[in-house]
């Protein structure tokens, strides 16, 4: 008996449930955000402020809302894989090194520059966005550039001018204060085939060539090409006299250049700050030629438009922010300058005062940009490695071997 | 045995605890039931409410597997039977169901398609795309400052001028004509004012994207101007042409044909191919492909029998160690007990990540703590990260100092439940510390924190951080060998499936992981039953 | 039966003196491997400290001291003004929000799971079912698949799921919490079961006798003995939630919502230029909770009480 009310109470109790359930239903009909005519742009935090305020400049001018969403940068290429629509964005930051896989996923959409706003941009930078099998187009904007650079201390060193001369500085450094390593740079356990990137030009080295078309060529794989063989038995030079050591990671390299314990650092603009505030007198210039000059491998971030911009229906407003606004040398050192890099405008990147800054700029001029193939990803681990292996002091591997195998690794990642 | 200590007993012991199961024994009477309906209702309810939206979007399949749960769920609560188990099993298991099991044969189901690198997107959209990103400005090809506009008879037209040549135009979407020179004026952005045209501006603009974006003005030679943004117009000419009839793209300057290849892509006779691809299902592709590729399979057994190593040790260290903690700082009255016991979990509390990137530092051969300050003074080097058998033992020693407060907490807990009442009996019957721990405590134990053992060699079997983070499961001293010293399954899995090839690879990382997973699953299940001897013990 | 336990108390409390001094040697040696334990837990720990309090965003093993001391990295953190590298403008970042959502979260996650895996772990303790052994086995086994692949699956069953139910969809706590629910069922599981056997079962017997309802003698008998065990997995549960990135960056979107180490890894996730300073110093405040939580939690664990009502 008690069971049984207990059941027709609950059951009742299903039922109102269920009624008000529908009637809930019925009432909040899907709410669909209404998009209007809104652009949507990721930033990273960085530089959130500075686009912030462009887009709401431009949208000012045009009559349009702007929104800018904050994302990771560096989760920023695979979130747009997997966004839903709804929260997509119009327009993204982007690395160049990107935009191959992006193009080859189908999630950008290529762009036009006039002649007069291109001739702006050096060919690189352009180049650096462009991708395409079939027909080769340009995908992003560039905005901003950066690279490595040495930064020498010039209380202890002077700046070397030929490669013989870093070479003499640094071992003696090296000698007089029982250091284990010449030039600072970092590797560390996982390698870092980007700063070790001035050392292998220097010798010879590419890592995809350049075919008929102008492509990169996946299957022209430069890591062991013969002028850079040639010229490999200096890696194992260096390993003997110490000059450099695969060891040293980021921080330490930091700290050894910080405490003073080398003249010489391989550095990137992001430690522009700590430079300024370390108290130390420092220039930047470019690595002296070894056998050939000794280019560093070049960054370019730029704006993209995405896939979604036309599901949204604000298509060739993304296209216009992107390709008129921001191409404006205005526009350009703004953004470029919002997270402490060199802008790829030309013209803007006249106006740039800030000396550590422009040094850097300096530093990469002849640079080469990272090949922007989505085949690129096999490549840093190995050529990283090879590195590695060949400047880890007692018990390195020989530079001809551990390069020939790195090539050997990365055609058969390729395929 | 008196029957006095069957009603809900007061625990002996800490006051502390006495609230507790008041409260506890306060929700099993009515309120309980009052609880039990209401929580049944609100399920029912929600159900109702997702059953209405399912049907808005036509979606059968998940309105009948919501109907079925939910008519499971009414019965479990409301049918009587004998044995109330799954009254106590439903709550968790919806949960494990949705978000352990269905996502499992999600990647099982991703295994068998070509989910990579430039092939995400239907087939649909790859076409569209293909068709957008292949046209070309044709070698004379002009860009224009251009206005979309209505002309006098309200059609859509663009408004032109040249930008090297300066001549204007209109264009219609059959026509491009000349216009005189005077009619268009420019300003600040772009053009101003066409004489007999009305400029679009403000939101008539903006709501036109999609038509502006297909509106194309043809010129000589299949090519036609079309918009790029609000300001400006290119002539661009398609060089490929999807034949839907053949379902394949031809491209026009010299006819090769790029048909579909059944995996994904649009492939020519030479095997160029043509990007992006789609998604689609292939079948054991990616299986195949892990049993016949040389450079996938020969590692393997290796680097099987290193992450088979490299798990048990951790565990066995972590546990040993662990539990000797425990029992060490078990001792009641032991003065800073508390110190040393928040010290052991401290580690735990520290992001694992962070950890790793503190050790990686502290162990460096040349200039790490541990070298530098403390071994070099004993005139020990030793090259823990760099060299292939000793990143071995680095990383083992890593993982244990950060498995070692889990295994610590666990023993803890369990030393707990082994009743004071038989240690004193043994102690009674003359047995030593030793054999106390290993014929009466150890066992006990065993029982209670084995699945936990088994659990934690499963987990280190994949612990992609552990090792990534710490040495990249480097050193890489086999040159032309995708795999490191230290390289267990699944960051090799990373390796070859992520960091690799024309882009990452997600399908065949599945396949990889279930091939792993089925491995260590068939270890586990050996294991586990022979362990069902100790489970009857208690 | 008490008078003897009594008696067995007083003779082991009362401190004659041979024994005072063997219980002197004998925890010294005890003392000597607790001082060891805390110098390896926390030698790593100091170099987190040290990088907190450096101005030069470096995290090394490689000195001592920090480069450039500085107490900014925690006033910058708390209020929400952490320069970005240019030191023109301020990285976006909401750190007592994400605390707050780290910390609610995570013992919202830790209370559901050990009310759900209890439940779960007593079916599997007293009843014998048909498919008990294999239930546990299953358990057991789905564990170990790779969580590295389940993410992207995960997220879109959110997503889609979300469609629905926006409450529990991307971006939402609820989602995320639900989301944790799904690993409630894991090994805590067992550790629970293997506990609840411990319990005598003539205990159930005599409260069903007495005419109580499973539900009443789950929550009434059994679970009140269990709380030592319910603490572990409390705070096993609470730490590893706290501490969880993969799923939680997966679902939380937006800034407001993100837990601490989504919100932190936004220090650090430019591949070169990473702010490890606020990061350091965000990772110490966070350690704070879960320190706390096990002192308070130290008296159940040792509190011994089950001895007590076991007997009979």
């Amino acid at each position: 008996m008690k069971i049984t009310t207990w059941r027709a109470a609950a059951l009742a109790l299903l039922t109102a449930v269920l009624v008000a359930g529908v009637a809930l239903s019925t009432a909040s009909a899907t709410v669909r955000k209404a998009r209007a005519q809104t652009l949507v742009i990721w930033a990273d935090n960085d530089r959130k402020a500075a686009v912030t305020q462009l887009a709401q400049q431009w949208g000012a001018a045009r009559g349009v809302a702007v929104s800018v969403v904050v994302q990771d940068f560096g989760q920023i290429r695979d979130k747009l894989g997997t966004v839903a629509a709804a929260d997509a964005p119009d327009v993204t930051l982007a690395a160049h090194d990107w935009t191959g896989q992006l193009a080859a996923n189908g999630l950008v959409e290529p762009l036009f520059l006039k002649p007069a706003v291109a001739a702006q941009f050096p060919k690189y930078t352009r180049d650096a966005f462009s991708y395409g099998t079939a027909v080769k187009r340009l995908y992003g904007v560039p905005v901003a550039i950066e690279n490595i650079g040495l930064v020498v201390n010039t209380k202890l060193a002077k700046v070397p001018t030929t490669w013989a001369q870093l070479e003499r500085e640094a071992l003696a450094f090296k000698k007089a204060h029982h250091t284990a390593f010449g030039i600072a740079v970092q590797q560390g356990t996982n390698g870092d085939a980007y700063h070790m990137y001035p050392f292998f030009s220097g010798l010879g080295g590419f890592v995809f060539g350049v075919n008929k078309a102008g492509n990169l060529d996946p299957s022209d794989i430069g890591v062991a090409n013969a002028k850079f063989l040639k010229n490999a038995g200096l890696i194992d030079k260096w390993n003997k006299e110490g000059l450099i050591n695969s060891k040293l990671d980021a921080s330490t390299a930091l700290n050894a250049f910080l405490k003073q314990q080398t003249p010489f650092w391989l550095t990137g603009p992001w430690n522009s700050d700590t430079l300024k505030k370390s108290g130390l007198s420092y220039r930047i210039v470019q690595l002296p030629k070894i056998v050939y000059p000794s280019v560093p491998f070049l960054g370019v971030q730029g704006l993209v438009v995405t896939k979604y911009a036309s599901a949204h229906g604000v298509e060739s407003l993304a296209q216009d922010f992107v390709t008129n606004f921001m191409a404006s040398p205005t526009a350009q050192a703004a953004l470029a300058a919002a997270n402490g890099r060199f802008p790829a405008n030309t013209v803007a990147g006249k106006s740039v005062k800030d000396a550590t800054l422009a040094q850097f700029g300096k530093a990469g001029v002849g640079g080469v940009p990272m090949p922007n193939i989505p085949q690129m990803s096999s490549v840093w681990t190995d050529l990283g490695q090879a590195w590695v292996r060949s400047t880890k002091g007692a018990g390195a591997m020989p530079a001809k071997r551990s390069f020939t195998g790195a090539a050997r690794s990365i055609a058969a990642k390729i395929g | 045995m008196s029957t006095a200590t069957a009603r809900v007993p007061a625990p002996a012991g800490s006051r502390r605890a006495a609230a507790i199961p008041v409260v506890l024994a306060f929700f099993s009477g009515p309120v309980g039931l009052v609880t039990k309906i209401g929580l049944l209702s609100l399920s029912n309810g929600l159900a109702v409410w997702a059953a209405y939206v399912l049907v808005d979007h036509r979606n059968w399949v998940a309105l009948a597997v919501l109907a079925a749960a939910t008519g499971l769920i009414d019965y479990v609560y409301l049918a009587r039977r004998r044995t109330p188990a799954a009254k106590f099993l439903v709550p968790a298991t919806v949960f494990l169901i949705g978000f352990q099991v269905v996502p499992i044969i999600y990647t099982v189901e991703v295994a068998f398609t070509n989910y990579s690198t430039g092939h995400i997107a239907s087939k649909a959209d790859a076409i569209r795309q293909i068709e957008r990103v292949t046209l070309e400005p044709p070698a004379n090809g002009k860009s224009y400052t251009a206005a979309p506009a209505r002309d006098a008879g309200g059609n859509l037209v663009l408004v032109l001028r040249d930008d090297q040549t300066g001549k204007d135009y209109v264009g219609t979407d059959e026509r491009l004509t000349a216009l005189a020179p005077g009619t268009v004026t420019t300003g600040a952005l772009g053009i101003a004012s066409a004489k007999g045209y009305r400029l679009l501006k403000g939101n008539e603009l903006f709501s036109l994207d999609k038509t502006l974006n297909s509106f194309v003005v043809p010129t000589a030679g299949g090519a036609g101007i079309r918009m790029q943004g609000l300001s400006q117009a290119v002539e661009l000419r398609p060089t490929l042409r999807y034949d839907s009839r053949r379902d394949a793209f031809v491209r026009t300057r010299d006819g090769t044909v790029f048909h579909d290849n059944g995996e994904g892509s649009f492939v020519s006779a030479t095997g160029e191919e043509l990007e992006p691809g789609w998604k689609t299902f292939v079948g054991t592709k990616n299986f195949g492909s892990i049993i016949h590729n040389s450079a996938i399979r020969k590692p393997f057994l290796q680097i099987f029998w290193w992450t088979f190593v490299f798990a048990v040790s951790v565990v066995f260290l972590s546990f040993a160690v662990g539990l000797f903690l425990a029992i060490v700082l078990n001792k009641k009255g032991m003065r800073f007990r508390r110190l040393y016991r928040s010290a052991i979990l401290i580690p735990w509390a520290v992001p694992g990540f962070l950890s790793l990137l503190v050790w990686q530092g502290l162990l460096n051969d040349d200039f790490g703590v541990v070298n530098r300050v403390f071994l070099n003074h004993v005139g020990l080097n030793v090259p823990w990260l760099f060299d292939g058998d000793w990143a071995k033992v680095s990383v083992i020693l890593v993982s244990f100092w950060l498995t070692v407060p889990y295994f610590f907490l666990v023993s803890l807990g369990a030393l707990q439940s082994i009743p004071d009442e038989l240690v004193e009996a043994a102690r009674v019957d003359g047995g030593g510390p030793i054999q106390i721990f290993r014929r009466v405590t150890l066992p006990l134990l065993l029982v209670a924190v084995s699945p936990l053992l088994i659990a934690s060699f499963a987990f280190n079997f994949n612990n992609f951080n552990n090792i990534y983070l710490l040495t990249s499961g480097c050193p890489c001293d086999s040159a032309g060998g995708i795999a490191g010293s230290t390289d267990i399954l699944i960051s090799y899995t990373y390796k070859l499936a992520i960091a690799t090839g024309k882009g990452q690879d997600f399908a065949l990382a599945s396949a990889v992981s279930i091939i792993v997973f089925l491995i260590v699953a068939s270890i586990s299940a050996v294991s586990f039953s022979r362990t069902k001897a100790l489970e009857n013990l208690a | 039966m008490s008078t003897a336990e009594v008696s067995a108390e007083r003779a082991v409390s009362v401190p004659a003196r041979p024994r005072r001094r063997r219980k002197l040697f004998e925890n010294w040696w005890r003392h000597l491997v607790g001082i060891v334990a805390l110098v390896v837990s926390l030698f790593p720990v100091w170099f987190v400290v040290s990088a907190a309090f450096d101005h030069s965003d470096s995290v090394s093993g490689t000195s001592f001291w920090p480069n450039i001391p500085t107490l900014a990295n925690f006033t910058n953190i708390l209020h929400n003004s952490v320069p970005d590298k240019t030191f023109q403008g301020h990285v976006d970042s909401a750190f007592g929000r994400w605390y707050l959502n780290s910390v609610v979260i995570a013992l919202l996650t830790a209370f559901f799971t050990v009310i759900l895996g209890s439940l779960a772990a007593y079916a599997f303790s007293r009843f014998r079912f048909r498919g008990r052994r294999t239930g546990m086995l299953f358990l057991l086994l789905i564990q170990m698949f790779p969580q590295l692949l389940l993410v992207v699956a995960i997220y879109l069953i959110v997503l889609n799921v979300g469609g629905v139910f926006p409450v529990i969809g991307l971006n939402t706590y609820t989602g995320l919490i639900v989301v944790y629910m799904g690993g409630a069922l894991g090994v805590n599981a067992w550790l629970l079961k293997g506990f609840f056997d411990t319990i005598p079962k003539e205990l159930d017997e005599s409260a069903r006798v007495d005419g109580a309802t499973p539900g009443q003698i789950f929550w009434g008998v059994v679970l009140p003995l269990a709380l030592p065990v319910l603490a572990v997995v409390g705070l096993i549960s609470f730490v590893s939630t706290l501490n969880e990135f993969a799923i939680a960056s997966a679902i939380l979107q937006t800034k407001s919502h993100y837990t601490l180490p989504v919100g932190m890894r936004g220090f650090i996730d430019q591949q070169y230029g990473q702010r490890w300073g606020p990061f350091t110093a965000g990772a110490l405040m966070a350690a704070v909770p879960a320190t706390l939580l096990f002192l308070s939690l130290q008296k159940w664990l040792v509190s011994g009480l089950t001895q007590g009502s076991v007997k009979g």
